[in-house]
């Protein structure tokens, strides 16, 4: 089981003038089998509490672990951006992040590929494919791994509303199957509340403001009534918390 | 672009299509040339400008050794000339770009090494290749040393600084993608540094041969008893126009031979990564994301800024 400790956590880039606090002080313990949405307006801090989480960035101050039964855990990140080599093919660039080149591997990368629809662009370079495309390919690289935790980063956001919503669907699948722990960062509300157990909300500054449960049974459909409902309060409290700019 | 062609097409009046593709220009260049050339020869009415038809007859007669012309009793004719220039540039060249690039890699890592060097290679590029074809001259004799040393101090300014923007653009995004997911050091560097560099490395390539040969013929000239300079030379001495014209247009046949039977094909293999225009306009028009993080956009801007700014360079040293 996967666990997240992150204790007095602060971030700042730059000094003097330039300085910005990207996080202050944000104090979280996220466990096992849960999903959990990071939602808040743009600047918060959300992508670098995935990059210090992920290891790309370091804290100013505070810690930061991440374990899987007591030891380090392996996290798989889908960026904002799909960063992919472009120099080399959508199934290099997937075999790139694997400790190895077994045709198990290659089996299960072409698996997760054929999941995003992708599986007859194994062989295209990112250059050959769209933008919805090569975030495809991002997110497929993230799943083959099959990380003890998943980071992920506005996955959805650039993606029509048709697939967004069937990748939606198979995350949710994944994720009730493997028992993964899941941090998503999102700014569509209703899909923080179709998806997780818990939201995170951050206001600008970097701090950690609130911390919602959402209590419903899955599959979610957006649709029904207690899912609205839910959303609207979710909704009611950032306009509480100021959130919202009016 | 694609309005232009689109308005283009829908023109009845405009120029039928085979005229305007760039491969027609091409072919067009060469008789353009020619007529200016006929042109000038015509109106100028001078003993020493050769029409174009001596000339073609003077190279077919270097090229099938039948103009009977011995240069000196060591190199006779136009192969070994020319072998004895390509040997030395070989050389120089294959110097110029391991030392250019040992010392690029260093300066882009390191600020000190940058900060040494820095100025010396600005110095250097800003140099006439005039001033050090002298001073090897004077310094060595009549040696294959002093060429092969021009080629290095021609090429390798353009190897360093090429090089050195290369490390300084390496993509630090794709690096933390291979950190977040822990890829090994050695697969970081052959699968992203490495290709990150290639277009750098190319750039750097094709201007060390480049002003290569120009650094290395100004050398032959003054500072050499044999070569394609120093041929170049001795038919001007000799007051035959056609024979200096003559070897500029060996010259040019051999650089462009070259840039298309070895460069392209090189740069060909790769770079089949890149996508063609069609598709670069697709993902700029459609996610701001990939133009963003997408460095290959950037980097092919950046590119085309460096060879801008290198071929100023490179005017301002031929000068
Ligand atoms: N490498 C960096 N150098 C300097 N400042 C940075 C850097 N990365 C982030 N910041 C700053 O830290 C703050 C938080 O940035 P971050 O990218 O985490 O925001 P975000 O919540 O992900 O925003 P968005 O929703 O727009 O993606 C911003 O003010 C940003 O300008
Ligand atoms: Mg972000």
């Amino acid at each position: 089981m996967a666990e997240i400790k992150v204790e007095g956590l602060s971030k700042e880039f730059g000094v003097g003038e330039d300085r910005v606090v990207a996080l202050e002080n944000v104090n979280l313990d996220v466990g096992g089998h849960v999903f959990v949405s990071v939602v808040g307006p743009s600047g918060c801090g959300k992508s670098t509490l995935l990059n210090i989480l992920s290891g790309i960035e370091t804290p100013s101050s505070g810690k930061v672990t991440i374990t899987q039964d007591n030891h380090d855990a392996e996290p798989g990140y889908v960026f904002q951006a799909a960063r992919l080599l472009p120099w080399r093919t959508v199934m290099d660039n997937l075999l790139f992040v694997q400790k190895d080149r077994s045709d198990a591997t290659r089996a299960r990368c072409q698996k997760y590929l054929e999941m995003v629809q992708l599986g007859d662009k194994v062989d295209k370079y990112p250059g050959e494919l769209s933008g919805g495309m090569q975030q495809r390919v991002g997110i497929a690289r993230a799943f083959s791994i099959e990380p003890d935790v998943l980071f992920m980063d506005e996955p959805f956001s650039h993606l029509d509303a048709i697939t967004a919503r069937s990748l939606r669907r198979e995350l949710h699948d994944m994720w009730s199957q493997t028992k993964k722990t899941v941090l998503f960062v999102t700014h569509d509300v209703g899909e923080a509340v179709e998806l997780s157990n818990r939201i995170l909300v951050f206001a600008k500054g970097g701090k950690l403001e609130d911390d919602l449960q959402i209590d419903l049974p899955f599959p979610r459909d957006p649709a029904e009534e207690d899912v609205a409902v839910a959303k609207a309060q979710v909704l009611r409290k950032f306009e509480e918390l100021d959130l919202i700019a009016s | 672009m694609a309005t232009a062609v689109a308005t283009g097409s829908r023109s009845p009046r405009g120029l039928p299509k085979i005229l305007r593709s760039p491969t027609t220009a091409r072919i067009l260049f060469p008789f353009v040339v020619l007529g200016i050339w006929y042109f000038i020869y015509y109106t100028l009415d001078s003993r020493i400008f050769p029409s174009p038809q001596q000339v073609a007859v003077f190279m077919w007669e270097e090229i099938t050794l039948t103009s009977g012309v011995r240069y000196s009793s060591v190199a006779e004719n136009l192969y070994v000339q020319f072998g004895i220039s390509l040997m030395r540039l070989t050389i120089g060249f294959v110097i110029a770009l391991i030392v250019g690039t040992i010392i690029g890699l260093a300066m882009g890592v390191s600020k000190k090494v940058d900060a040494f060097f820095h100025d010396w290679v600005m110095g250097l590029l800003a140099m006439p290749a005039l001033v050090y074809a002298l001073f090897l001259g004077l310094a060595l004799g009549f040696t294959n040393l002093g060429p092969i040393i021009a080629v290095v101090l021609a090429g390798a300014p353009f190897v360093i600084i090429n090089i050195r923007e290369g490390v300084r653009n390496t993509p630090k995004e794709l690096i933390d993608m291979a950190r977040s997911f822990e890829v090994p050091q050695n697969k970081v560097t052959r699968h992203v540094l490495l290709p990150s560099l290639m277009p750098f490395f190319f750039a750097a390539i094709r201007y060390a041969y480049a002003i290569g040969w120009k650094g290395l013929v100004i050398t032959e000239v003054f500072a050499s008893d044999r070569g394609m300079g120093w041929t170049i030379k001795f038919w001007y001495d000799a007051h035959r126009a056609h024979g200096v014209i003559g070897y500029a247009i060996f010259f040019i046949i051999f650089a462009l031979a070259l840039e298309k039977l070895v460069f392209d094909p090189l740069a060909e293999r790769a770079f089949k990564w890149r996508p063609k225009i069609d598709a670069v306009q697709m993902a700029e028009g459609d996610f701001g994301g990939v133009q963003r993080e997408g460095f290959l956009f950037i980097e092919d801007q950046e590119i085309d800024e460096r060879e801008r700014t290198a071929s100023m360079e490179s005017e301002s040293h031929d000068g």
